[in-house]
């Protein structure tokens, strides 16, 4: 059946289509509506406003480790509050969806106005070293889909998954058909708690014990995880890409921004990574390695940009869209320009 | 069953001082569960950071030791995913109501159905003795060292406030009664909160002039006396339980 529903509702959608039977946010624009749709279906599913974002991240972690498939959504103001709960999941290694709907930051900013300046928030906001995977849709099906995708990718993984829209999608409206969308879930891979031994903490552990003073362990640990997060991601390795025989240069959008250049497909060759983080390094080597020209679109400073250039080892430009405002006619001027 | 087999022996000895309070709690707690029998398939214990913090790991049980502060909301998210679970939450004061303070205060307005067993030494211990919220006034710590200049957060205060409520205040020196309390807390359906006074003698008492961990311990039977009538507010000397059940507004 087809439905118009906006980005946010997909995500609750998505969520409930995953199996989530646990939800604790905190309200913010752009990304109420989540917690609206869900606050909904108390009756069906444990569903907690809490008293911060701090809290709902926590909340969503015991929940988890209880046995719950477990979200929690927010914007960037609110995905700063999280980082810290988000790093001890990383530790913890439990399974977890944190949803931030970006605005324009730094701090409250432009509370409705959209931007996608959360990308190195989303890998490197927590401290220490972690290696996060980060689905981006650039649809109203998109955000059903790879909310879904997200609990799979945080279960195999055992690791919180980063679903970043920007809030022109989380806003958008589209006719979609959720039924034609078809992915198969993955089952919990964490026993629950009430194993009745077993102890889960923020710190270095071996089986449960704290080895707080033993570098050589951490490096084993860090190998592995990092290992396990790497191996996750290349099964989730969503990408869409255009190949234009003609074009001599290669556009990398995601989100809204991938959808206002769709137009641009007879003149350019088009790459829109879903899953940001682990970066694409085969896929975008290889649509790289066709073209002269390479240019990121997106609303940030060039936050994906410095990633993209990190890993190709060549330059690539950059068309910054600040400030929430995007249009087609304004990303021509400014390729003509480059 | 025994306490015993509520402890974790291969994690022995722990991180604790010599003298410290938090063990004879932590006992406390284990003897009350094996006297109720709880089957440690039913159990989570809940810390977060700090000495007390780490007694989670040392009990033989599921357990979770979090972030600073956040063991309550980590708590309430375990006990709403599976509520057949029995939720502890043991910690300290530093944890609960200081950096912990807010979920402190929304879990409890919440009824949330766990027990919080607040270790209150006063002090921040584990880093080195810096002032609580929880610090007498007028006492010299690390960040207070002309003295406290606030006067203690009022924990049965912020409890007692919400209009269906379970409080105790404990002593580490007052053994029976803590038992006691305890199993009472664990047996309140909804949030009930215990604060047991406890102390610090290496980073908090020796610098407040007291020999040994026994001076301290024996301070708070000077200090603190039963008050074993039903009341609406305990003096600030008194221990005892404040409770009230009402429905409604």
């Amino acid at each position: 059946m087809k439905r118009l529903i906006m980005g946010n509702e997909a995500v609750a959608l998505g969520a409930l289509k995953a199996g989530m039977t646990f939800f604790a946010a905190y309200p913010i624009t752009p990304a109420s509506e989540i917690m609206h749709i869900l606050a909904e279906r108390e009756k069906e599913i444990a569903f907690v406003h809490a008293e911060d974002e701090i809290a709902s991240v926590h909340m969503a972690i015991g929940a988890s480790l209880a046995g719950a498939k477990a979200m929690t959504s927010t914007s960037g103001p609110g995905m700063s509050l999280k980082q810290e709960g988000i790093g001890l999941a990383h530790m913890m290694e439990v399974p977890l969806v944190v949803v931030d709907v970006q605005r324009v930051g730094p701090s409250t900013g432009m509370p409705t106005l959209p931007s996608q300046g959360d990308l190195i928030q989303a890998i490197h906001g927590s401290h220490g070293d972690y290696n996060p995977i980060v689905f981006h849709p650039s649809s109203v099906t998109e955000c059903y889909t790879y909310t879904i995708e997200a609990f799979n990718a945080a279960e195999e993984s055992r690791s919180p998954v980063i679903l970043l829209l920007d809030g022109f999608l989380a806003h958008l409206s589209e006719t979609v058909d959720l039924e034609a969308v078809s992915v198969e879930l993955k089952p919990r891979t964490l026993a629950p708690l009430g194993q009745g031994t077993r102890h889960f903490t923020g710190l270095l552990a071996k089986d449960g014990v704290p080895q707080t003073k033993d570098s050589l362990y951490y490096r084993q640990w860090y190998a592995r995880v990092k290992t396990k997060m790497l191996e996750t991601a290349a099964r989730y390795g969503f990408y869409d890409y255009h190949h234009n025989p003609s074009a001599e240069t290669l556009l990398i959008a995601f989100g809204i921004t991938h959808r206002v250049i769709l137009p641009l497909k007879n003149a350019y060759s088009l790459f829109k990574p879903v899953r940001l983080f682990p970066l694409l390094e085969k896929e975008l080597a290889e649509a790289a390695a066709r073209h002269a020209t390479i240019v990121v679109i997106e609303m940030n400073d060039g936050q994906y940009r410095g990633e993209v250039q990190k890993i190709l080892k060549r330059d690539v430009l950059g068309i910054p869209i600040l400030g929430g405002t995007i249009s087609l006619m304004e990303i021509q001027e400014r390729l003509r320009g480059l | 069953m025994d306490y015993k087999d509520y402890v974790k022996w291969d994690r022995w000895p722990t991180t604790w001082c010599a003298g410290c309070a938090i063990g004879m709690i932590f006992k406390q707690l284990t003897v009350v569960l094996a006297k109720v029998a709880v089957p440690r398939e039913e159990l989570v214990v809940v810390s977060g950071i700090g000495c007390s913090g780490r007694a989670a790991g040392y009990f033989n049980t599921d357990s979770v030791h979090v972030t600073h502060g956040r063991a309550i909301p980590v708590a309430e998210g375990i006990k709403r995913a599976n509520p057949k679970l029995k939720v502890i939450v043991f910690s300290g004061d530093g944890d609960l109501v200081g950096i912990g303070g807010n979920h402190f205060l929304h879990a409890s307005r919440r009824d949330e159905d766990m027990t919080v067993i607040c270790i209150n030494n006063g002090i921040y211990g584990m880093t080195g003795g810096q002032m609580a919220p929880t610090s007498p006034s007028g006492i010299p710590t690390l960040t207070s060292p002309h003295g406290t200049p606030y006067a203690p957060l009022n924990i049965q205060g912020i409890v007692t406030s919400n209009r269906r409520h379970w409080f105790a205040r404990c002593s580490t020196y007052h053994i029976a009664h803590l038992q006691k309390c305890i199993q009472e807390a664990i047996a309140w359906q909804g949030f009930s909160f215990i604060e047991v006074m406890a102390f610090c003698i290496e980073n908090f008492g020796r610098r407040l002039g007291f020999k040994n961990a026994y001076e301290m311990l024996f301070k708070l039977k000077v200090d603190y006396k039963l008050n074993l009538k039903p009341t609406d507010r305990l003096a600030d000397n008194e221990l005892g339980v404040i409770t009230h059940d009402r429905q409604g507004s």
